[in-house]
């Protein structure tokens, strides 16, 4: 059976503390996703068995920065990098940095900006 | 303690066909260190998805990967209609796992080759895509492409297939199943094989979980999970065992892809033979709204698909988490103290496809 | 003396172009294992040929007199061999010509070629005592180290050398880099260190090397016909069964280690060679 896809809402500052929780009771990371609308949109995944949640948090356009979770789960930081390189999100604390080099783009923050969503920014990408 | 020299492995190295740059700071032979930098390749494809309307996107998301390209397409078709609420014919359903399997079958007799390639069996190498051939001829006589067929698109598949074709191809892929087994009896027995392979790349069952592997990388670690048992497509009406192997090295992983082409294969015979009549493509109406977290079995391992619709022909986010870029953390982990004769190995062992890690 | 001046010399001239026609039918009989094809019988030397117009790119000269060193030793060592000269001498002059190739190999400023080297410096280590082996068994077995002497003894010394023999077989793998063995360099590009030993070598330095390997090959596989060099027939047999069996030894195995290499010839090889040598020893000693 297809799992329910439970999203849960928090609070950056909870992030750490719930993804420990996700850690001690087993849960693998899926991935880490990044969206521009209003606001960041960023979903952490987790799956066990045969459940697959979801944790979203919101961060404003503008120097956004939320913690690194790579203490909990290292493999994190493939996507931390990728979404610093793309969105421009900075992430405290990330174990091995890539300082802006883990994707090489011609244009800054390429994904920042949306054509969906108009925030007046032009659209570079 | 021999003099440290860093070796430069990739973007361009004839071991592994994949723009992936890894320094590796060896002492005489022996990696003490392994430095990946990635991205020569990010085309941006997820940002395209702004520009280009819902179902014309189905087939840049088919140009993700240029192996497992079929997959992409047509779980970017399942997450739209998972939003939209669409239910696609039975039909569809079944022919969309058809192509799933040979998909399968032919990345990982692809990836059998450049293994072979790696531990410099070239002889093994050009049988495995021999093979591969066979399966390629059954992708074109249904789709008529043989890598990117195009054949999903949002509500269905592209071109049925009459009963007639697909017992034609289960004939010719049973033939090709036999001759794999003899080729997969060289994988599992042959010393030379097994000296280069066992025991090589360690990665415990608890840092394969840990690290975010996926696929056949974790199942070589002895975890059984596998996407299709979730029953997407036609699955929950196939019989599917994981293949779990618990030896954690370079060998468990090739022996789990080697039986999963074996399971391909007979999958693919069930298919043809079960595959119901009816229409295959089902109308959609309207543009997507809502978001969707989809979840299927890449012959790489779990790939994820997110897309998330705002009402209008244009999505405002698509995103895929390719298998690849989930077990790059853990190939790091494997890399760390190996031989150099082993790095090529070891990279391909996790089967990377850094241009769909990347995307 | 005149005769073997002529052998001598016809090894020279000849050596490159069977050397050449040779590894032409080691890639069809390759590509015929593989379920391939297969290139024309000349490709080698349409490939040579293409070499030698090509520029040369290296970041040192000394890498193209390191070169001419290796093929200069290696046309010394098969002239003596061919001339029927000093079985050591010959040995000698073969392991200086391979020096010369590490050494050339050490003078690019690349870790693909420096570990190339590095590991070309193991395969001979694992290779030089079973040649000086062979040596000493020919001397056991006919009372000199001269090729000319050995090749007129009656008794072929196969029936007193058939360790050493295979010892020497094995070796063979080694010096025409084939899997398991084509692990400081293969024929083709594909591994970790892409082509090892030669990746820093291009252009006519390159077309030298692959000439210089043709002449290796040859001198080698005369060595072989020397165990049976009363019955030449059966000897050019002889020395075709090898080589036969070496294209499916190189497509029946990976390629292996340089641990394995090493331990494999030191124990299995070296031990063949040795409990070979000592056997007939005693008993060429006793009934002499």
């Amino acid at each position: 059976m297809i799992p329910e896809q439970v999203i849960h809402d928090i609070e950056p500052a909870a992030l750490r503390e719930r993804t420990a929780a996700y850690r001690r009771d087993g849960w693998r990371l899926v991935q880490i996703c990044s969206t521009t609308l209003d606001v960041f949109e960023l979903s952490y995944s987790f799956t066990r068995d045969d459940r697959f949640e979801h944790l979203r948090l919101r961060l404003p356009l503008e120097g956004a920065q939320v913690d690194s979770i790579t203490e909990e789960y290292f493999g994190a930081f493939a996507y931390e990098n990728e979404i610093h390189d793309l969105f421009g999100i900075r992430f405290d604390g990330l174990k091995l940095d890539y300082l802006g080099n883990f994707f090489k783009t011609s244009v800054s923050k390429p994904f920042a900006t949306s054509m969906c969503v108009v925030t007046g920014g032009k659209n570079n990408g | 303690m021999g003099e440290r020299t860093v070796i430069p492995f990739g973007p361009q190295h004839p071991v592994l066909p994949e723009p992936i740059h890894i320094d590796l700071v060896v002492e005489d032979e022996h990696v003490v260190e392994a430095i990946p930098s990635f991205g020569f390749i990010h085309r941006g494809l997820e940002k395209l998805v702004e520009k280009k309307d819902f179902h014309e996107f189905t087939y840049v998301a088919e140009r993700v990967c240029g192996i497992c390209s079929y997959i992409h397409g047509m779980g970017y078709c399942q997450a739209v209609e998972t939003v939209m609420n669409i239910q696609i014919p039975p039909r569809a359903k079944w022919l969309r796992t058809f192509w799933c399997e040979l998909s399968r079958a032919h990345s990982h007799l692809l990836w059998a080759g450049l293994l072979a390639d790696a531990f410099g069996f070239e002889n093994l190498f050009m049988q495995c895509w021999r093979i591969r051939e066979t399966v390629l001829d059954v992708i074109e006589e249904t789709t008529g492409g043989r890598v990117i067929f195009g054949s999903a698109k949002i509500g269905g598949v592209r071109r049925d297939v009459d009963n007639d074709t697909l017992k034609r191809c289960a004939v010719k892929i049973a033939s090709a199943a036999a001759e794999f087994e003899e080729l997969k009896k060289v994988f599992r027995d042959d010393y030379s094989v097994k000296q280069r392979l066992c025991g090589i790349g360690m990665l415990s069952r608890d840092d394969a979980w840990t690290l975010g592997a996926v696929g056949p990388t974790l199942r070589g670690s002895g975890v059984r999970t596998d996407t299709r048992l979730e029953g997407y497509a036609a699955y929950n009406e196939l019989k599917i065992e994981p293949i779990v192997e618990t030896a954690c090295d370079s060998y468990a992983r090739c022996m789990v892809r080697m039986h999963e082409v074996t399971q391909s294969f007979d999958l693919i015979q069930e298919i043809a033979a079960r595959t119901p009549e009816g229409p295959v493509f089902e109308k959609p109406s309207g543009y997507p709204n809502g978001e969707y977290f989809a979840r299927l079995e890449q012959p790489r391992g779990e790939v994820i698909y997110y897309v998330k619709g705002n009402g209008t022909k244009n999505l405002s986010r698509f995103r895929v988490r390719t298998p690849t870029f989930a077990n790059i953390p853990p190939l790091l982990h494997m890399l760390q103290g190996c031989e150099l004769a082993d790095v090529g190995l070891i990279v391909l062992t996790i089967d990377p496809c850094i241009s769909c890690a990347e995307r | 003396m005149t005769r073997n001046f002529l052998a001598g010399f016809a090894y020279l001239l000849l050596a490159p172009v069977i050397g050449a026609l040779l590894a032409g039918v080691d890639r069809r009989i390759t590509a015929r294992m593989q379920g391939r094809r297969g290139p024309p019988i000349l490709q080698p030397v349409y490939d040579l040929l293409k070499l030698m117009h090509k520029e040369s790119i290296g970041a040192r000269r000394t890498g193209h007199f390191f070169v001419l060193g290796h093929l200069v030793f290696m046309m010394a060592a098969g002239f003596e061999f061919f001339f029927g000269g000093d079985l050591l001498i010959v040995i000698f002059a073969f392991a200086l010509s391979s020096i010369f190739l590490v050494l050339g190999a050490y003078a690019a400023h690349s870790p693909f070629s420096h570990i190339g080297a590095e590991r070309e410096l193991l395969q001979m280590m694992a290779a030089e005592p079973i040649l000086l082996l062979t040596a000493m068994g020919f001397y056991i077995a006919n009372g000199s180290f001269r090729v000319e002497e050995i090749s007129a003894s009656p008794v072929p010394a196969l029936l007193w050398l058939p360790g050493i023999f295979a010892a020497l077989a094995f070796i063979l793998t080694i010096k025409l880099r084939k899997s398991p063995f084509d692990l400081a360099t293969s024929h083709h590009a594909h591994q970790e260190i892409v082509k090892g030993l030669t990746t820093e070598f291009s252009g006519l330095s390159l077309a030298i090397i692959e000439v210089t390997h043709w002449y290796e090959t040859i001198m080698l596989l005369g060595i072989f016909y020397l165990f049976l060099a009363p019955y030449p027939a059966a000897a050019v047999l002889l020395v075709a069964v090898v080589y036969l069996l070496e294209i499916l030894l190189d497509n029946t195995s990976a390629r292996m280690k340089w641990q394995w290499a090493m331990k494999s010839s030191w124990t299995t090889a070296s031990l063949l060679g040795a409990i070979n040598l000592i056997v007939v020893y005693y008993w060429l000693g006793v009934q002499p």
